[in-house]
């Protein structure tokens, strides 16, 4: 056993001992662990805008001597209009809140939706497509026809718009099937990445901590 | 006997939770201690990431986005470690950057770890890795929308200063990494859907390489781009680089460099196994117990 001498150290492990207390029940070592978590997050991110955005991108480019007039007055404007997110403190102008929001959605939604529609439908209705060089082996030859099939028979099952009889009743219920078989992929990967943050810990205390791992 | 019997499959049922977690606690940390060797094979899609990077073209750099926060440190942080350690043993440029504030602590503990790693083992100057010339830390900044778009542009526009407070003009490294014409693959390590957004902007507006790394939680989310090629390979969770650090120690002994170094994500597999196998036992006594206490109350 060599246990560390480093005081982060035995403060990162005693902190982590008390959101394991966690699993027994509910106490206040937890929950002081888990305020103080979250505060500290927040003041480091508080912390890094304002010393990394607003110093350098606008007080001091507001108060340098070089920057053109024009440029001040438009990064005075765009503040003023970021500063109203906290209008919604103040119930009487809390309205004004929609100025920002209108801008940043309008900005987000024009930039993201061609882009998307390219990346997420476009690309990705493409993959499904057979062709002969998808049977350059039998293998993927096989995959290739396991996805067009899993993904005509997933999108059958959520076609709402008519009753399901016929033959979309059986397709439908082969696209159940398949999301089950993504639902338990899922599931078995997020067992494994439960364990795995555990497993981390564990490293952490018995190695970094305790030195019993060599 | 039969109700004994009954008795046992009824209680298996109500078990406290806590004995679980116990049970769990020994599984994962007994192996931890004591550990059974476990040779990770690699997944076609860890390898063709990594024979991507292998085989990538000397004047091409390898950047890698930290996208990720502390919290899943665990299973991410090694494929950052891993990755550097591939690019430089391969000789080539790396620049780190990270979309989240949380990620610059991680991204600045990988690079303290690899280069301390290979300074010690440098006998010459060319085996060194020397900040500004073989790799460079960007650092963070906002929006996420103006990095992902502005880094196709000039990247020293959108990190005039990097992590370390230098003017990233100075650095005689970005005179060979200005945009992403100049990376051969942007590896984007995360935790949430940035990757994602890494396709959405940087490769449909300028065709930049990408590739990820993702918690295991999200990764049956991103077969979908590694089969459509959008993502050339993919590291899944902590198994995912575990595989990717046994690449690279087969790499790095055919470079000459049979350091011995250590690799978390290797060093988990012998408890990840034993607590899959704990998990599978839970699942069937749990099923089994279940179905016979309900068939005896019919």
């Amino acid at each position: 056993m060599n246990l560390s001498t480093d005081p982060w150290v035995w403060i990162a492990a005693i902190l982590t001992l008390a959101i394991f207390s966690f699993l027994y029940k509910e106490n206040p070592f937890y929950r002081f662990a888990e305020h103080l978590y979250v505060g500290i997050a927040n003041g480091y991110a508080i912390t890094f805008y304002w010393h990394r955005i607003l110093v350098p991108s606008l007080f001091d480019r507001v108060g340098s001597a070089q920057t053109p007039v024009s440029t001040k007055i438009w990064l005075i404007a765009i503040a003023i209009i970021g500063a109203l997110y906290f209008t919604r403190f103040i119930p009487k102008i809390s309205w004004l809140i929609r100025i920002p929001i209108a801008i940043v959605l309008g900005y987000a939604s024009g930039t993201s939706i061609p882009r998307a529609i390219d990346a997420e439908i476009i690309r990705q209705a493409k993959a499904t497509i057979v062709t002969r060089a998808s049977f350059a082996n039998w293998q993927t030859g096989l995959w290739a026809l396991v996805i067009l099939f899993g993904v005509i028979t997933t999108i059958s099952y959520f076609f709402f718009s008519t009753e399901r009889k016929g033959v979309l009743k059986p397709v439908s219920y082969v696209g159940i099937i398949f999301i089950m078989i993504g639902f338990g992929a899922s599931f078995g990967y997020t067992v494994m990445a439960r364990l795995s943050l555990f497993i981390g810990r564990l490293q952490f205390l018995l190695g970094d901590w305790l030195g019993l791992i060599k | 006997m039969s109700t004994t019997r009954e008795n046992i499959l009824i209680r298996l049922q109500k078990i406290d939770r806590r004995w679980i977690y116990l049970v769990l606690w020994l599984v994962v940390m007994i192996p931890l201690l004591f550990p059974f060797k476990i040779q990770p094979q690699p997944s076609p899609t860890v390898e063709k990431l990594f024979n991507y990077i292998d085989t990538m073209p000397e004047n091409k750099a390898l950047a890698i986005s930290v996208d990720f926060t502390p919290d899943t440190r665990a299973e991410l942080q090694p494929m950052v470690v891993a990755l550097m350690r591939h690019a430089f043993a391969q000789k080539r440029r790396v620049g780190l950057l990270a979309i989240s504030v949380y990620g610059l602590g991680l991204a600045e503990e990988a690079i303290q770890q690899v280069t301390t790693e290979f300074n010690t083992y440098a006998r010459t100057h060319e085996d060194s890795v020397i900040y500004g010339e073989d790799f460079v830390f960007w650092g963070w900044t906002t929006p996420v929308l103006t990095v992902m778009l502005g880094m196709g542009e000039r990247i020293t526009n959108v990190f005039p200063v990097d992590y370390y407070g230098n003017r990233t003009e100075s650095l005689p490294i970005m005179r060979y990494i200005k945009n992403y014409d100049d990376i051969g693959i942007l590896v984007t390590i995360a935790a949430s859907a940035i990757p994602r957004s890494w396709i959405n902007y940087a490769q449909v507006q300028f065709g930049v390489n990408l590739s990820c790394g993702i918690t295991a939680v999200s990764a049956a989310d991103f077969y979908p781009y590694v089969n459509s090629g959008q993502f050339i390979g993919m590291l899944a969770g902590m198994k995912g680089a575990a595989e990717y650090e046994q690449l690279v120690a087969q790499r790095m002994k055919k470079n000459g460099m049979d350091w011995a170094l250590r690799n978390r994500g290797t060093e988990a597999m012998s408890s990840q196994t034993a607590a899959h196998l704990a998990i599978m036992a839970f699942i069937v006594i749990g099923n089994i117990a279940f179905f016979a206490t309900r068939r005896r109350r019919k």
